[in-house]
């Protein structure tokens, strides 16, 4: 009966938010803007959810909601275009998308690969929604489960796993990227104690190298280097493209999506982790789990999929502890935080007292911003491949021209060019070496967090070690990363064939 | 893509009716941005975003807030904010933890750089996590005193006002604890709900939420009065408890924002009405009651005044607890 009743009172709100046309406006055209942000690169969701906050204030609360949930959803969604179509992701939680996005598009499916994440991204975004409604109270309280050690532990997994799943050759050069990310993330101020490290005395460097310079200049100029000096041309688009979803396709990587969007969820939940980390998580257990784990990286489309699904699905697990507990689940939930304070809205335990029907709004707003986004995409998705008909002569400048404007406008800092520069001339040859970038970019934006959280840790343990092992959560990740990382040694193959050997075939 | 053009256009055009300027030339010609030294969602955030909302609406253009936490003590923000024109176009949101930032050497300057404008406070509130056997401060107490650097306590960062009020508990009563700092307000809590940590201050409008919900307990106020809270009952006042403490605390609050001195004269003027207008609206004034804030509104002379005060009573605990960088007196800082 419960259900039947909580169906209807959800029903009813999605009919009262509709029928206002402002309300449709403002769900169409923030999610516009949240792909558009998402699109570019430098501009990223959280920036997006920050502008739109200040003028939101007028608005009244539903309507405000919508325009920032719908930015939130459209700008992790955007992020997929320039993984797929120009191999420089738009936002950091595209870049696992781009592994394989661009060589689908490269083999001219470029409007196909957008119409089938389009649709993967609506579903992962309502099954995120799915969660919010029924599971709340329950993933909540896993998110409590994660205290300083838990959150070292996740970092350094994120990182580990991008570079484990990036590297073209070897393996330790995915951890080498990582672990260079890693140092770029100890220059500034050190979160505990306020020691200055590797600034060298310079003030702009107090604050620390801030992640947008960094992943436009290493994802970026690279990559407009290798185009405008191979003189290669762009991926060529078919004459006729298949944008509507396919729904076969969709159908045939039915368990992908739902095992992704459970990966988003969960993690998007978990409070300070984002769409970065569900994305890479997602795509390697969809290249684990896959029969032909070889065709990763050449374009194959449960990749996408797979990635796609779990950073949008990601946005209703943040919505979840921001909601049950007043702690956001991602940066831009944090944003939302501070928008929902301006509106009077607390969340926190009490918010089913003080707002009774606010999660059942949150989750129509959600709906309605993924049939938005889903409309706005399958729109879009046929223009947008038009831009690789622009000769790459002049359509690689104009990337250029952007990647400088997005890394400056961030934080109006003129300093910003002059670390994305030299990073992603650095960058360049890295790449010529086949280092991966994808690892060095989750280091700088993992870096920090696994830097103070264990040493928080040890504070905590007074330089005790010991708590990884003896709380659940951490000992689980502490396997996963152990066998992440023995698995990929010589030495495990070794050992694989010993004992099959022994066991088996004696 | 035409019907898409339209669509765009239209949509920009119900965004920028939003934000049509006023008059041209003269100050505000265009939009402010306030830049809150504080994380997003903090108090001192949330404070800056109503007050400057409506302030906004007095002066006729948007003022944008943005956030640029980090370094110590809000060095991070307070540098960039004070590095940009002093023009008036940038106000820098931020609270009485920040006059520390000088003795900790994340800023070179002392606090009467700033023309400040306060918008209030909300008192600091001692509490553990639900499931430990502490009820009452005195057990607290004495639990600590019988394991002195054993129990985790935590708050925002070094040298901010609740690692002060917590400096001040362990001086007043005695007692050390194991201190842990977290980014912010918001974390440590999160932490002492985990357990990671049994103690946490924070002011009461950060914690309401959770000390209602039954996810942290509250054990006393910090400050002279008890407060009552809505479905927890009263929370008595630590001061009364203790009355040694009283040499220490209260250390209230003083959040708001601020622009640099050698402001235009005129600039000010018009920032300080606005900034009076909008403590006056039912709006602030709804948001603080509902919010547990005490209004202040002082700006100019009164508000340096508060600010100075804090700055010498924060500089020299930190430096006679060692945690400060920078010899007070070098700053020139008077003892408090």
């Amino acid at each position: 009966m419960l259900i039947w009743e909580r169906l209807f009172d959800f029903l009813g709100i999605v009919g009262n938010l509709v029928v206002d046309p402002i309300n449709i406006l403002i769900l169409f055209g923030a999610v516009l803007m949240g792909i558009i942000f998402g699109a570019t690169p430098g501009l990223t969701a959280t920036l997006g959810v920050a502008l739109l906050t200040t003028i939101t204030y007028g608005m009244n609360s539903s309507t405000a909601m919508i325009a920032l949930l719908a930015i939130y959803v459209g700008g992790v969604y955007g992020g997929s275009y320039a993984s797929i179509l120009i191999n420089i992701p738009g936002t950091a939680a595209a870049a696992a998308t781009a592994l394989d996005g661009y060589p689908i598009a490269l083999r001219g499916e470029g409007g196909r690969a957008i119409g089938v994440t389009t649709t993967a991204s609506a579903i992962g975004t309502i099954i995120g929604m799915l969660f919010v409604v029924t599971l709340s109270p329950i993933i909540s309280n896993f998110a409590l489960q994660f205290t300083s050690y838990e959150f070292f532990l996740l970092a350094f997994f994120g990182i580990i796993i991008s570079g484990t799943l990036t590297t073209p050759d070897i393996v330790y050069k995915g951890w080498i990227a990582g672990f260079i990310g890693l140092f770029l993330a100890t220059v500034g101020r050190d979160l505990l104690q306020f020691y200055p490290r590797f600034t060298f005395g310079l003030a702009e460097l107090d604050s620390g190298i801030e992640v947008v310079p960094v992943l436009i200049g290493a994802f970026g100029i690279p990559q407009i280097i290798q185009v405008l000096r191979d003189r290669t041309t762009l991926p060529k688009m078919e004459k006729l493209q298949r944008i509507l979803p396919e729904f076969r396709t969709i159908a045939r990587y039915f368990v992908d999506i739902v095992r992704s969007a459970l990966i988003g969820v969960g993690i998007g939940s978990i409070p300070g982790i984002g769409e970065d980390i569900a994305g890479w998580v997602s795509y390697g257990s969809a290249k684990n789990s896959s029969k032909h784990p070889e065709s990763f990286g050449k374009g194959e489309y449960k990749a996408i999929v797979s990635t796609e699904t779990a950073n949008n699905a990601c946005v209703g697990g943040a919505m979840i502890p921001l909601l049950n507990l007043g702690i956001p689940g991602s940066p831009p939930a944090a944003m939302l935080l501070g928008a929902l304070m301006l509106h009077g809205i607390k969340p926190g335990p009490l918010i089913s007292f003080d707002h009774p029907n606010f999660i059942l709004e949150v989750a129509a707003i959600l709906l309605l911003a993924s049939l938005a986004m889903w409309i706005n995409g399958i729109l879009l998705a046929r223009q947008v491949v038009k831009v690789l008909r622009i000769p790459s002569q002049i359509f690689m400048p104009i990337i250029g021209v952007l990647c400088i404007v997005g890394s400056y406008a961030i934080g109006m800092r003129i300093f910003n060019l002059y670390l994305m520069l030299p990073i992603g001339i650095i960058a360049y040859f890295l790449t010529e070496m086949k280092y991966p970038i994808a690892p060095l970019v989750m280091g700088v934006i993992l870096g920090p967090m696994a830097d103070e959280n264990l040493r928080r840790g040890l504070l905590i343990s007074k330089g005790s070690l010991m708590p990884i092992f003896s709380r659940p959560v951490s000992l689980i990740l502490f396997i996963i990363i152990f066998l992440t990382v023995m698995t990929q040694l010589p030495i495990y193959k070794k050992v694989k064939v010993v004992v099959k050997e022994r066991f088996f075939n004696s | 893509m035409k019907r898409l053009s339209i669509f765009l256009l239209t949509f920009l055009f119900i965004f920028m009716s939003f934000n049509l300027t006023m008059a041209k030339g003269e100050y505000p010609a265009r939009d402010i941005t306030a830049v809150v030294v504080w994380g997003a969602g903090g108090g001192t955030d949330t404070c800056n975003r109503i007050v400057t909302a409506e302030m906004a609406k007095i002066i006729g253009v948007n003022i944008n807030v943005i956030n640029k936490p980090g370094g110590v003590a809000g060095s991070v923000g307070m540098n960039y904010s004070y590095s940009r024109k002093h023009d008036g176009y940038t106000i820098t949101g931020l609270s009485e933890s920040n006059v520390t930032a000088a003795v900790m050497g994340g800023f070179n300057k002392k606090f009467d750089i700033w023309y400040p404008f306060i918008v209030g406070g909300s008192p600091g509130i001692i509490s553990v996590t639900p499931n430990t056997e502490w009820t009452t401060l005195e057990e607290l107490v004495e639990a600590a005193q019988a394991n002195p650097e054993e129990i985790r306590a935590g708050a925002g960062g070094a040298g901010s006002i609740h690692h002060l009020n917590l400096l001040a508990l362990m001086k007043g009563t005695g007692i050390k604890f194991n201190f842990i700092p977290y980014p912010g307000s918001a974390p440590s809590q999160t932490a002492a709900m985990t357990g990671e940590i049994n103690v946490v201050v924070t002011s009461l409008a950060e914690q309401q939420q959770l000390l209602r919900g039954g996810k942290l307990r509250a054990l006393a106020t910090l400050t002279p009065d008890p407060v009552e809270l809505e479905g927890v009952g009263v929370i008595p006042s630590g001061l009364k408890i203790y009355p040694a403490l009283t040499d220490y605390l209260p250390i209230s609050q003083a959040i708001g924002m601020a622009v640099p001195n050698d402001v235009p004269v005129e600039v000010k003027t018009i920032l300080t009405n606005a900034f009076k207008q909008a403590l006056e609206t039912e709006k602030v004034k709804n948001w603080a009651a509902e919010n547990y804030y005490l209004l202040s509104g002082k700006t100019g002379k009164e508000a340096s005044a508060e600010f100075a005060k804090l700055e010498s009573l924060f500089s020299w605990t930190l430096w006679e607890l060692g945690a400060a960088k920078i010899n007070p007196e070098e700053l020139g800082i008077p003892k408090p």
